[in-house]
């Protein structure tokens, strides 16, 4: 079992400030993630699911502490514990300088592969870039290096001095996956990495993710919506719902008897591709998700929960284990509904 | 499968830059123009030799002097008083004099002449030159006023406007650029302030700015550069800073930023190229405008000091006596093709750089 871990999210708050009125002064704060506690193991993959907004990508952004840039202003509390071979580091606290040294330890693959990839670069030029700031190493060796990644993620080392126009949708992640490659990381932070795809294009792009798992003992974080697709290639699922971890555990325990009712709902809405299974119990979510600005009280989901008690409104309910490291945020899980 | 592999080796891979130039050059009215305009920007730092009243070569008592070349070198002086060939005229020799005296000898001195033997500062004061003189085989676009060749004068002002046009887009492309980009990919409180000082200085009355300021010093090519500068290169930091905020926020840049890249390089190396194409396409239209002001403000007469050709003053000069068809004529029509051919290549980039082939909605 692989149990040594590699980070530990501790209690992670990401606030994004809203600032209004004559003044600019902060009025309020767009809570996008709210507390979450979860670790990832060595050679581990995480799925990480949820509906759009629910705070999925704001977490993979933080863990390779790129938020600043964007938003200067964010606020970020808990902890983010690396534990490399060289030594443990809380990103939250680093300074830049120092930061820098272990950029190459935690790398991301993106979304969209269009935008993900300079489009005045080369295939060559965006590979290298990672090298050039990590390594010593000369142009040849680099072009070496480069063409050895375009093998190892399906490409032809004949097409890197390619532009990424030049390139399947399929392809480009591949160039995507191949530069986050490039440094040897431990980690690779998945932001959705297929969801831009054609379906059999993201069952090639999984496999390739899952092989290359075993050959360079990689961990992932593997952000997605499309449950299937997490359930395949993870260990773990953690199921998010406006910014808090509302169940997680081992993946085909969330994904074949999910306990949290949110989970519930979640899974039944996943297509099943066998006509004759009608009895199923389809769980259909009443309402919107509620802005992150103003969340409701207690549990966050209470709005639309099916089970919600008066009693919802008052405490925000605890990850408890309901045994077999199966965590679940509602006190009433047992119930059917 | 090998035949597969051999066509993708022969492919050529080519940027995009590469490709928008490619169907720049097969855009042929803008091509075209581009090469006029271009060439003939170039062949006027030559006007010197082929359009001026010094001779190109002089061979006086075996010795050889070049006093048009010299013109071309700015700042230095060409100046041959007529005794040092011999000619018995107070000042500046007389090649075109010199020229018939040493053949009528039939001397061993000799001199060669450019093709059009005018120059833009030659006056009544010559003898060659009288006032209101109507085109003819010396003088193809007559003569202005106070006796100056109307044509060497426009082909002279024509390299003037370009260079100052040029010059000025430069300098306002770098500050504008430089300054824009910053506000944009600093963004915050830097950008905050920046833009409202921006606010403020683009709404000072600019004409009249120039006009005081123009009157109190004295102009010359620099100074007006240097005034058309303050406040031109606002308009580039609008486009810049829109470019420099929308690009930042693309994965690309996040990609970078987590691989741990400085923030020179990426603006220097991801942000910058990739927001270039509003500047690019309005760079023509920019020199458009920078000939415009120039003629605009030489017509007002806060422009260049006289003598110094420019099409505004002659224009100027000819609406004083309309019955001078070709003074007011030629700056016109000049002015009109030059501005003409680059607003054709200016479109012709225009639709070269249109994202509708290359993006992904192909």
């Amino acid at each position: 079992m692989k149990n040594s871990s590699l980070v530990d999210v501790k209690n992670l708050h990401v606030h994004f400030p809203v600032f209004g009125g004559v003044f600019s002064r902060k009025i309020n704060s767009v809570k996008a993630v709210d507390g979450i506690t979860f670790s990832i193991g060595k050679n581990q993959t995480i799925g990480m699911v949820g509906e759009s907004g629910c705070g999925k990508t704001t977490v993979g952004r933080a863990m390779i502490n790129i938020l600043h840039h964007v938003a200067p202003d964010v606020e970020i509390g808990g902890e983010i514990n690396y534990h490399f071979d060289e030594g443990e580091v809380d990103f939250t606290k680093l300074n830049p300088k120092k930061m820098q040294h272990y950029r190459s330890k935690v790398q991301m693959i993106f979304q969209d592969p269009f935008a993900s990839l300079n489009p005045r670069m080369t295939v060559s030029q965006i590979i290298s870039e990672p090298l050039q700031i990590h390594t010593q190493m000369s142009k040849k060796e680099m072009l070496d290096r480069v063409g050895w990644l375009l093998d190892k993620v399906g490409l032809q080392p004949e097409q890197a001095q390619r532009f990424p126009h030049e390139f399947s949708g399929g392809q480009r992640q591949r160039v995507g996956i191949a530069r986050a490659l490039a440094t040897n990381p431990d980690l690779i932070i998945c932001d959705e990495p297929v969801s831009a795809l054609d379906v059999s294009i993201q069952a090639q792009v999984i496999n390739l993710m899952m092989d290359l798992q075993d050959e360079f003992n990689l961990s992932y974080l593997f952000i997605a919506h499309d449950l299937s697709v997490v359930e395949h290639i993870s260990d773990k699922i953690v199921v998010m719902y406006l910014g808090n971890i509302v169940e997680m555990g081992d993946s085909a325990e969330v994904y074949h008897q999910p306990r949290h009712p949110y989970s519930r709902a979640l899974l039944s809405s996943v297509p099943l591709p066998d006509p004759t299974q009608k009895d199923r119990n389809r769980v259909v979510l009443e309402g919107d998700i509620p802005t992150p600005l103003n969340k409701p009280s207690g549990c966050a989901f209470r709005t639309r929960c099916p089970l919600a008690k008066p009693d919802c409104a008052e405490d925000i309910p605890p990850l408890s284990d309901t045994g077999n490291d199966h965590f679940v945020a509602c006190p009433y899980w047992e119930e059917k509904f | 499968m090998a035949e597969n592999q051999q066509n993708l080796n022969n492919e050529i891979s080519v940027s995009i830059y590469k490709k928008r130039w490619m169907k720049f050059k097969s855009m042929k009215r803008g091509y075209y123009s581009f090469i006029i305009i271009v060439s003939l920007y170039l062949l006027s730092f030559f006007f010197p030799v082929l359009i001026n009243s010094k001779a190109i070569v002089v061979s006086y008592n075996n010795e050889l002097y070049f006093p048009a070349v010299l013109d071309i070198i700015p700042g230095v002086s060409s100046y041959y008083p007529g005794e040092r060939f011999g000619q018995n005229i107070p000042g500046e020799a007389d090649y075109r004099k010199l020229n018939k005296a040493w053949q009528e000898e039939n001397s061993d001195n000799w001199l060669l002449m450019p093709l059009y033997q005018s120059d833009p500062y030659e006056d009544i004061t010559s003898e060659n030159n009288k006032m209101y003189e109507s085109p003819s085989a010396n003088h193809w676009l007559g003569t202005d006023n106070t006796g100056r060749d109307v044509f060497a004068r426009l082909c002279y002002a024509f390299n003037i406007s370009i260079s100052f046009a040029l010059l000025l887009t430069v300098i306002n492309y770098i500050i504008g650029i430089s300054i824009g980009g910053a506000m944009g990919y600093f963004g915050g409180k830097f950008d905050l302030i920046l833009q409202r000082i921006i606010e403020v200085w683009a709404n000072l009355p600019m004409l009249f700015v120039i006009i005081i300021l123009s009157s109190i010093l004295r102009p010359s090519f620099t100074l007006l550069v240097a005034i058309y500068t303050l406040i031109n290169w606002i308009f580039l930091t609008y486009y810049m800073r829109a470019e420099f905020y929308r690009e930042k926020a693309k994965d690309y840049v996040a990609a970078s930023i987590s691989m741990g890249q400085s923030n020179r390089t990426i603006i220097f190396r991801h942000i910058l190229p990739n927001s270039l194409v509003p500047v690019i396409t309005y760079f023509p239209f920019s020199i458009v405008a920078g000939i415009a002001a120039l003629v605009s403000l030489d017509f007002l007469g806060f422009g260049l000091p006289p003598p110094t050709p420019s099409w505004g003053q002659m224009l100027e000069i000819g609406l004083q006596d309309i019955n001078k068809w070709w003074m007011v004529f030629s700056p016109i029509t000049a002015q009109f093709m030059t501005l003409l051919l680059i607003v054709f290549v200016g479109e012709a980039i225009r639709e070269a750089f249109d994202p509708k082939v290359y993006s992904r909605l192909r």
